[in-house]
């Protein structure tokens, strides 16, 4: 346990490689987009990142309530490092949608859809977080946490609903496609690549995390049965 | 700032958060292994 | 069975009601700040007419949302002074029926907190609500359910934390933005004379939060309350 099993170094030298791999299809090999130019390659990263906090809060959620029927704390340590990796991508995402924004729009924010569901997706998992780290006690922030995972999963498609609505007023049927314009194949490579490459690197973390939280809840327990004697 | 300008500060901004969350991290599992190796060693020295 | 159900339902909202009708401490907390919302909206937003009209919607359901938080907020307060949550628990029968007869007190609170902020901010901001009172009224309905549903939850959930007066808003917010987005917009067609007509997918969306939220809620209210 002092050190990371060999399944979670795999992951981390396969998702060195993949990653490296990607960055340079999207930064070098592959050609600027016709329409947004060089900055297009920011999407190879924002787009992959974002997706991969998707597969992280999924996680979240089916271990959440797996966690609520079976009542085994491991679904637990699986759903709340899952939520913080989550939270880092999400935060990435935001960010460099952003810089996407200022170099594409001219300005650092702009209300529309996609920043905003991604702003509101960050705001719910970082609850989600701080609630666990003020819950009373720690089956406490368990329950507690498996229940917010559940109620943001399910709110997020009603929240996609709602604000794509609302920048889209006047025609409710015509959804904006995130990514923007139609994207040429042949660009959709360094994208690839690199969801992958994150998602192995997603698991790696995840790997080290429910580490983490193994030590933690041997600490505790050895810390328990010592005060119970102490 | 040119296109280049704003793609390296995109991929330097997400390297950076995803080496501070490494390194983060890392420096808890340090800090938790060392507080379980300490709690062993305490009870291995009383009885088991 | 289900008699039994709604006569436990009933129960906790009458203790609830009655509770606040003798010290009428929560209304009359969330009706000052209210009038104080609105009051100071005015001054934030400066004197000119027609920006307080195109507003309004925005600022009367932000002093709904605020005014509610408060009265969640208090909602299980009772409970934690008086170390109820533990004989709460112990009353035979299901957590359902603990969690809907706390949320039909929190809507009934805020309902008769909104139905006075709706005429005094009509005063305040001008706004001709008469015409279209039925559909306000629904928008308001269908909105505050969504808010109390989730908000009812939270606030047992956070009755016991640190910095509670900061979790309840933080975790609450983010999860209703489509309530938000809903009932606001859907107030501000029908103040402009558009009639239910232009809002039904607003309403659609409100419906269908409602829906989910009052299904998930209550089966997550028997995981808040355990122990």
């Amino acid at each position: 346990m002092s050190a990371p099993s060999r399944p979670s170094r795999i992951l981390r030298g396969l998702a060195g490689l993949v990653l490296a791999v990607g960055l340079t299809l999207g930064l070098a090999v592959v050609p600027p987009d016709a329409v947004q130019g060089e900055v297009q390659r920011i999407m190879y990263l924002h787009v992959p990142s974002i997706l991969t906090a998707y597969l992280a809060f999924t996680v979240t959620f089916v271990t959440s309530l797996l966690y609520l029927w079976k009542r085994d704390l491991r679904f637990d340590a699986v759903a709340v490092s899952s939520a913080e990796i989550g939270v880092v991508l999400t935060g990435i995402t935001l960010v460099t949608g952003s810089i996407w924004g200022k170099s594409t729009w001219g300005v650092w924010w702009t209300w529309d859809a996609r920043l905003t569901l991604t702003a509101i997706l960050f705001t719910i998992y970082v609850g989600y977080l701080m609630m666990r780290a003020f819950a009373e006690d720690p089956p406490a922030a368990a329950r507690y946490g498996a229940v917010l995972a559940i109620l943001g999963f399910l709110d997020i498609p009603l929240n996609h609903m709602a604000v794509q609505w609302w920048r889209t007023l006047h025609q409710p049927s015509s959804m904006l496609r995130p990514g923007g314009p139609s994207v040429d194949p042949v660009l959709l490579l360094p994208l690839l690549v690199n969801l992958l490459g994150l998602i192995l690197l997603y698991s790696h973390l995840l790997l080290e995390r429910m580490r983490l939280e193994r030590l933690r809840t041997e600490a505790m327990a050895l810390r328990l049965t010592r005060g119970r004697r102490g | 700032m040119g296109s280049w300008g704003f793609i390296g500060l995109a991929y330097g901004a997400a390297a950076v958060a995803l080496v501070g969350y490494f390194v983060f991290l890392r420096g808890r599992l340090r800090e938790a292994g060392e507080e379980l190796r300490a709690l062993t060693r305490e009870g291995g020295r009383t009885k088991r | 069975m289900m008699a039994e159900l709604m006569r436990r339902t009933w129960a906790m909202t009458w203790k609830d009601v009655t509770v606040e009708l003798r010290a009428r401490e929560r209304v009359n907390a969330m009706l000052f700040f209210a009038a104080l919302v609105l009051f100071i909206f005015n001054f934030a937003m400066g004197p000119d007419q027609e920006k307080l009209r195109a507003a309004a919607p925005g600022l009367l359901w932000l002093a709904f949302l605020f005014t509610g938080m408060l009265g969640l907020g208090r909602s299980f307060q009772a409970e934690r002074e008086n170390e109820c949550f533990e004989e709460l628990l112990l009353t035979p029968g299901d957590r359902e029926s603990l969690y809907f007869g706390k949320l039909f007190g929190n809507i009934l609170f805020m309902l008769m907190a909104e139905a006075l902020i709706l005429p005094l901010s009509a005063i305040l901001y001008n706004l001709d609500i008469w015409a279209s009172l039925p559909a306000l009224g629904l928008v308001a309905f269908l909105g505050t359910v969504g808010f109390s549903a989730i908000g009812t939850l939270l606030a047992a959930m956070t009755a016991h934390m640190r910095a509670r007066e900061v979790m309840l808003p933080l975790l609450l917010l983010p999860l209703t933005v489509p309530v938000i987005l809903g009932s606001v917009h859907a107030t501000g067609a029908i103040l402009a004379g558009q009639g239910l007509g232009e809002a039904i997918h607003w309403l659609k969306l409100l419906a269908g939060f409602d829906i989910v939220f009052l299904v998930a809620c209550p089966l997550a209210f028997e995981f808040v309350l355990e122990e």
